[in-house]
């Protein structure tokens, strides 16, 4: 077999182990080291690459930003903050027709502003959103689809995991992709808060018993207000914006964020020794999971080297005659695709070292850095649309097991019209790079 | 990303499967405070490096009063993070943290499930144990030829030994979760936390 019938074989070997349900760090790991056997034909340089690799994966200055920005989002999901931000969320948009619902889409982007994961968004504010959303009588289908979908915010707006992985994949500067999320992600909120009002006027029974309910009342003083809302702005400008400035390196920022995120917890959110080590132990299961599969799609993407498929699929996409766009819009329906069974750092890891350098060799009339920016804009949020879709939607299980008694079904429908919107934004950022590329030109 | 769903603290139904269950209960609870223990000590470091890093950054920021940042700051943040990973991978493994792709095989029940679960906590270990031995010739290598870090002239090795605690009981896990799963798979099927997160 030549190389890339090789690459081809593991490939779908990968697949199949992923659907048997091994891990799917397990599986990349044994394919590459399989794969890197079969291409060399010799146990010799992978069993000797592996002396050094693990450890050189699990000590990498970049990589260190991960553990942290997860125990800064640890440290605010048992801070307290997220109450805060709901009440003052509810105080601002609780009047409006199905406000409470968009509350909790602002708070979780708020809340995304210091935290940098998905499930953990959707988790904190659906503990505190939903009880409320019930109050008010909201249906099932509102109330699970609005939290689904504003967990989604949390990887979003930066800080973000999922970017930090992307920027370490493709070799592009963390602070500009973060700049670049920026717009996109409050693009995404607004979208969402929009997605409401235009759903509960074309269908008034999302709105459930609320209508003839009592009327919303926060019962939030501005103090409780300015309280709740300030230390996560202040969290949020000066680990972003240090990031950005470059006043420290994005490692320094996650922890100077951690850090001032812990204090707030300790002293605004009453954060005691429990809470404390159970911060730890949620940050210890996270970063191991995140890790074992950034150790797998290393071992991966070595045996992918050695098959020269990325170079392959890139010389083969340079040239292919056909709209670039057409290619792009195949990428990211793969996403979409492949985002409805599997999780978004692994579709990250096992994609973007092929899809980005092939991606790279089409002409979007960009240059090579903006490119690399406007590209993992898209896949972030193609990705991230991963979350919510059915049938396998991380986002939609979590909210969906806090709310005892919904049927899945009725999460699934409720979410719907927030994945449109998401389409919608999707074609709105292919069609103007300006909106993710316009920060970053303008501070950079 | 999956673990922020309640679980409940024991993993493993009580006493039910083929293989000695109720020692197996017996010896889960001493590997849980092992690794329980094990990923405190890698949370702390991690904590440690924050607090190290937020001191370099406000002595760098206030060179001008005479104070820095602290040398060798890069050096210490890589080899914690280092060890506080290789001491996270027991704990995530024992509560099942890792990622799965459920969907194809979920209608088979959970006794195909554990199974298939089984299957994996083999191959884990091989291969938790594979990188255990290579991080101890690792170790070995940086030994023999005295590599020490650029700026702190620490000798590398250390790095690698103290990595090496949490990557032998990841393997020890490891193999720990391969004795409950066959449980599992001859038992009561898999317990259900570990099942519909992903």
């Amino acid at each position: 077999m030549g190389n890339l019938e090789l690459a081809g074989a593991f490939f779908a070997l990968l697949m199949v182990l992923i659907f048997l349900r091994m891990p799917i760090g397990l599986a990349m790991l044994l394919c590459g080291i399989g794969g890197s056997v079969a291409v060399t034909g010799s146990t010799v340089p992978v069993m000797a690459q592996m002396k050094t690799m693990v450890f050189d994966t699990f000590s990498s200055y970049s990589l260190s930003i991960v553990p942290l920005f997860l125990l800064m989002g640890q440290f605010a999901t048992r801070g307290g903050m997220s109450a805060a931000l709901f009440k003052a969320a509810e105080a601002a948009l609780g009047r409006l027709k199905g406000g409470v619902a968009m509350a909790a889409v602002g708070a979780c982007a708020a809340f995304g502003a210091i935290c940098g994961s998905s499930l953990a968004t959707a988790a904190t504010m659906g503990q505190v959103a939903l009880p409320e959303m019930r109050k008010y009588g909201y249906s099932d289908a509102l109330a699970t689809g609005a939290l689904a979908a504003g967990g989604t915010l949390g990887i979003l707006i930066p800080p973000s995991i999922v970017l930090v992985i992307y920027a370490i994949l493709a070799e592009q500067n963390i602070a500009k992709l973060f700049m670049a999320a920026l717009i996109p992600g409050l693009l995404a909120s607004l979208g969402y808060i929009l997605a409401i009002a235009v759903a509960v006027r074309l269908k008034p029974s999302l709105l459930g018993t609320s209508v003839d309910g009592p009327p919303v009342r926060s019962g939030a003083t501005a103090k409780d207000i300015a309280l709740g809302v300030l230390p996560v702005l202040v969290i949020f400008f000066v680990v972003i914006g240090g990031i950005s400035f470059g006043f420290f390196t994005p490692t320094e920022g996650a922890a100077v964020g951690a850090a001032a995120t812990g204090i707030a917890a300790v002293t605004l959110g009453g954060m005691d020794w429990r809470s404390f080590v159970g911060a730890l132990q949620e940050t210890a299961t996270a970063t191991g999971m995140i890790f074992f599969i950034v150790l797998g799609a290393a071992f991966f993407n070595t045996f992918l080297g050695f098959s020269q498929l990325p170079q392959t699929a890139s010389a083969w996409v340079g040239g292919l005659d056909v709209n670039p766009y057409w290619v792009l819009f195949a990428v990211l329906v793969c996403y979409l695709i492949f985002g409805c069974v599997m999780d978004s750092l692994s579709m990250i890891l096992l994609t973007v070292p092929i899809f980005f350098p092939m991606m790279s060799e089409l002409d979007f009339g960009l240059t090579p850095e903006e490119f690399a920016l406007w590209f993992g804009i898209m896949v972030l949020v193609v990705v991230e649309v991963g979350l919510i879709t059915p049938p396998v939607g991380m986002n939609l299980f979590v909210i969906n097991s806090m709310a005892k008694g919904v049927p899945i079904s009725t999460t699934y429908g409720g979410v719907m019209p927030f994945i449109i919107t998401d389409v919608l934004r999707v074609g709105i950022l292919i069609a103007f790079p300006a909106i993710s590329l316009f920060l970053v030109r303008w501070l950079f | 990303m999956v673990s922020h769903v309640t679980r409940p603290k024991s993993a493993g139904p009580n006493g039910a499967g083929l293989f000695a269950p109720d020692l197996q209960v017996t010896v889960g609870s001493y590997v849980t405070v092992l690794a329980h223990l094990m990923a405190l000590l890698g949370g702390l470091v991690l904590v440690a490096i924050t607090i190290l890093t937020v001191a370099s950054v406000t002595g760098r920021s206030l060179i001008f009063m005479g104070l820095g940042p602290i040398r060798g700051d890069f050096e210490l943040v890589e080899a914690g993070t280092a060890f506080a990973v290789f001491a996270f991978l027991p704990w995530c493994q024992l509560h099942r943290g890792h990622v799965t792709v459920d969907i194809a095989v979920v209608g088979f029940g959970p006794r195909v499930m554990a199974w298939l679960a089984f299957v994996g906590n083999v191959l884990l270990t091989l291969v938790a144990g594979l990188i255990f031995w290579r991080l101890l010739l690792g170790m070995a290598d940086k030994q023999t030829y005295s590599e020490t870090t650029f700026i702190l002239q620490f000798p590398v090795w250390w790095s690698y030994l103290a990595a090496s605690v949490g990557a032998g009981l990841f393997a020890l896990v490891c193999a720990y979760t391969v004795w409950r799963s066959a449980n599992e798979a001859t038992g009561l099927g898999e317990s259900a936390q570990g099942s519909g997160a992903h």
